[in-house]
């Protein structure tokens, strides 16, 4: 894969997001979004706690929601960029350009999630770190995150190990999105849904039942789990590399069932010709 | 009065028929639109029951059909100007004897029409799923719902002729204020009243939202059994219509204000793309 185009479509992913104001604008604009509803999912769980009878809040419940929805946010705003690279190319003509010039799409798509992941990654700590103030302050309760320097660091190559999943759940879509011609924008949103109930965002899996082992499976769940361990208060070290090393293996299994999807998708939407296809 | 010799109603009718056939034409947008609104709401209703909350889960529950509407009111009513103005069609509404307000009527009432199915799948699925504790004043709930819809809409209505200024802005504006409206509407959880963790002066400023104080209404509605005759339901039901007049009113202005400016500087058929 061609380095070079790969950092291009870098710079692309930056200007399709950035260039249509200035960047402080679109960075607040961005961070409002994934700020305001972690705060609303760790809202229903103080408003529901403190009502309870007997109430039953617990902080460390409240971290766990706290990271979790801050953490699917993340996810959520850049494994869909790819399908969204590929519906708005085409009625743009971007992509059939991209894809006529040699061994392009897979760096451009790439590249635009890896810009997508950069700037996610960015407004999700502005929200985390905000969210902990305003909670901390407005519920009057100390939450028990943990920030230091390492634990810091084990976030950050958490969300590392991360891109490889969702980067390949970013092509599997766009293996689907390379032949939707109508609500090709629609199938990102039910993954983007399913994601929340089933990578223990919001709640522990276990109360999903007998879905729960379908959740214990995926990378995300596993990325939450490292995640939690790394940034609470009562996470291990050990138990932080387990988690990292299962959505490792997870993410690598996703990323090439995504690129095989992918690759077979291309081929495939070559021969029926329906690359620059818009309308269905 | 014939539909037919009343060019608002027939103008009304034909953007609510446009916009409803749209949406029926196409059986699939259902299943579309059912996708974000279900999974949250199942998420939070899952957050409520987890930590042990039942009788709190559906909040959650009609959390899920409210935020359908509410998505509705931004990306079909506040940018649909805009976007009828990208491919050319705004300068025929304006050149077109149509009056702009039935356009607009037309389009909200459109716009409740093919939302409806979506919204009642998520009601649907909720209720069969979680069974919320349910303890209702039918009429009431009826006539919050309708009242919270009507000035919803009406303020679509006022934020389309504010839209309509922007260019591509608007899309960016319209993400940014999702999730804000509805975390201090409290879709999901009661952002007002005793229930409220806000402080009084975002508790104030939430409640001149027409989301607020209609999700406020449909929750003393739905299961706290308050009907017609409760003081702050019957303030709140009071307020909701006052929005809904004002909001018409002043989208009326706006877009007139708007055309008229168009008209002077030569920019009203202008794409900003």
């Amino acid at each position: 894969m061609s380095i070079r185009a790969m950092v291009a479509s870098i710079r692309v992913g930056w200007y399709r997001e950035f260039n249509w104001t200035n960047p402080l604008t679109g960075f607040s604009l961005r961070t409002v979004g994934p700020l305001a509803s972690v705060i609303a999912a760790s809202t229903v769980y103080y408003v529901g706690s403190t009502n309870n009878i007997p109430p039953s809040f617990d902080p460390s419940r409240l971290a766990f929601i706290l990271i979790g929805a801050a953490l699917y946010a993340h996810v959520a705003a850049y494994s869909w960029v790819p399908t969204l690279a590929i519906a708005e190319g085409k009625w743009t003509y971007v992509f059939p350009q991209v894809y006529i010039s040699p061994h392009s799409s897979l760096p451009y798509l790439t590249g635009r999630t890896l810009a997508s992941f950069v700037t996610s990654t960015m407004t999700v700590i502005v929200s985390l770190v905000l969210s902990f103030y305003v909670l901390s302050s407005v519920f009057h309760t100390d939450i028990p995150f943990m920030v230091n320097p390492l634990s810091v660091s084990l976030l950050f190559l958490a969300m590392l190990v991360n891109i490889l999943a969702a980067l390949g759940l970013g092509l599997l879509l766009s293996a689907y999105a390379l032949f939707a011609t109508k609500f090709e924008w629609a199938l990102p949103t039910y993954v983007a849904g399913l994601l929340m109930v089933f990578s223990e965002a919001l709640f522990p899996v276990s109360f999903l039942g007998p879905l729960s082992p379908i959740a214990n499976v995926l990378p995300f769940t596993e990325f939450m789990r490292a995640s939690r361990q790394a940034m609470i208060q009562g996470g291990t070290v050990y138990s932080y590399f387990s988690y990292l090393g299962l959505a490792a293996l997870g993410g690598i299994i996703v990323l090439a069932l995504g690129f095989l999807a992918f690759r077979y998708a291309e081929n495939r939407a070559r021969r029926l010709g329906v690359i620059d296809k818009k309308t269905a | 009065m014939k539909l037919h010799s009343n060019p608002w109603l027939r103008t009304a009718y034909a953007r609510l028929w446009v916009r409803a056939k749209s949406i029926y034409g196409e059986p699939l947008w259902v299943a579309v639109n059912i996708g974000f609104p279900f999974f949250t709401s199942f998420s939070l209703t899952m957050v409520y029951r987890a930590y042990g909350l039942n009788s709190f889960t559906g909040f959650a529950i009609l959390g899920g059909v409210m935020i359908s509407f509410w998505g509705n009111v931004l990306w079909s009513m506040a940018s649909q100007f805009n976007w009828d103005k990208q491919v050319g069609l705004f300068e025929i509404y304006i050149t077109s004897p149509a009056p702009i307000s039935a356009i607009l009527v037309g389009m909200s009432l459109g716009g409740i029409l093919g939302t409806a199915p979506s919204a009642a799948m998520v009601a649907i699925l909720g209720w069969l799923i979680f069974h919320p504790p349910i303890n209702a004043i039918w009429p009431a709930v009826i006539s919050v719902f309708a009242l919270t819809l009507a000035s919803l809409y009406a303020m679509g209505m006022a934020l389309s002729s504010l839209y309509l200024a922007y260019g591509r802005e608007a899309d960016s504006v319209n993400e940014a204020l999702h999730e804000p409206v509805s975390l201090i509407s409290g879709v999901y959880f009661p952002s007002t009243g005793g229930f409220s963790p806000f402080p009084l002066a975002v508790q104030a400023g939430a409640s001149l939202i027409p989301l607020t104080l209609g999700m406020d209404a449909l929750r003393r509605t739905l299961f706290f059994g308050q009907g017609f005759g409760e003081l702050y339901l019957d303030l709140e039901l009071l307020a909701l219509a006052v929005m809904g007049v004002v909001l018409l009113f002043a989208s009326s202005k706006a877009l007139k204000f708007l055309e008229n400016k168009g008209r002077r500087t030569g920019t009203i058929a202008v794409r900003q793309r």
